[in-house]
């Protein structure tokens, strides 16, 4: 499954579900929101691209490394402090394919993927930085 | 006249609304698209153009969810029905 979505899901399902023949590892990535003295987190994401371009890191790590499956939950909407906000689950036959493959997505996802995030704070509201600044619009 | 929908996120949303549905002439410029968009709103104007008038280097340029490169920006022309997207930097995961 690959969506961009506000409701939370059940990880521990979805890891059953990842489960297929073969599978000897599975990575589960969890990026929650930290108490970075903020009250709540506001995320945003321009939908259709944003899950296209999902949809194509899940493909290209599938292929470059090996992997039997491949979901992600992006979530947006309002998010207090310890909620998930990303949910990447890899499964493979083996834990390297799988450890890999999870780190090429999300740094994938970091890179290029237009979901924004506002820190709302006590002493007023903050846009997050992205990692990659320019903006020249070439393709990541 | 054409009819074109720009649209803005994060930052430059808050400054110059969700969308717009714009009517343009023939021989359109996306830098004179996203201007005549932003024409009457400073702020907003001024978080996506410099003081020459050039895309800022960090804005994104998408149209037909297809980025555009800023520097090749002058060089499309739009079209009925295109729809343009404008954003900063992306920072999710």
């Amino acid at each position: 499954m690959i969506t961009i979505q506000k409701e939370d899901v059940d990880i521990g399902k979805m890891i059953n579900d990842a489960k297929q023949r073969g599978t000897g590892a599975i990575v589960v990535f969890d990026g929650i929101v930290r108490d970075d003295d903020i009250r709540e987190m506001e995320l945003e994401a321009y939908e259709e691209v944003a899950t296209k371009e999902l949809e194509r890191i899940a493909t290209e790590a599938k292929k470059q490394f090996d992997l039997f499956s491949v979901d992600i939950i992006h979530r947006i909407g309002r998010l207090a402090v310890g909620e998930n906000i990303l949910i990447i689950i890899v499964g493979a036959g083996h834990r390297k394919e799988a450890y890999e493959g999870s780190r090429f997505i999300i740094e994938n996802i970091k890179k290029g993927v237009p979901i924004w995030k506002k820190e709302l704070r006590r002493n007023g509201d903050r846009w997050v930085q992205g990692e990659h600044q320019h903006g020249s619009g070439k393709s990541p | 006249m054409m009819k074109v929908k720009v649209r803005f996120f994060a930052r430059f949303r808050e400054l110059l609304g969700a969308d717009v549905i714009v009517e343009v002439g023939e021989r359109t410029t996306l830098p004179d698209l996203i201007k005549q968009v932003t024409q009457k709103n400073v702020e907003g104007h001024n978080a996506i153009f410099d003081e020459h008038g050039h895309f800022r280097e960090y804005v994104i340029l998408m149209r037909n969810a297809k980025r555009i490169d800023i520097a090749d920006a002058a060089m499309n022309i739009v079209a009925d029905g295109d729809d343009v997207a404008v954003f900063p930097p992306v920072a999710g995961g």
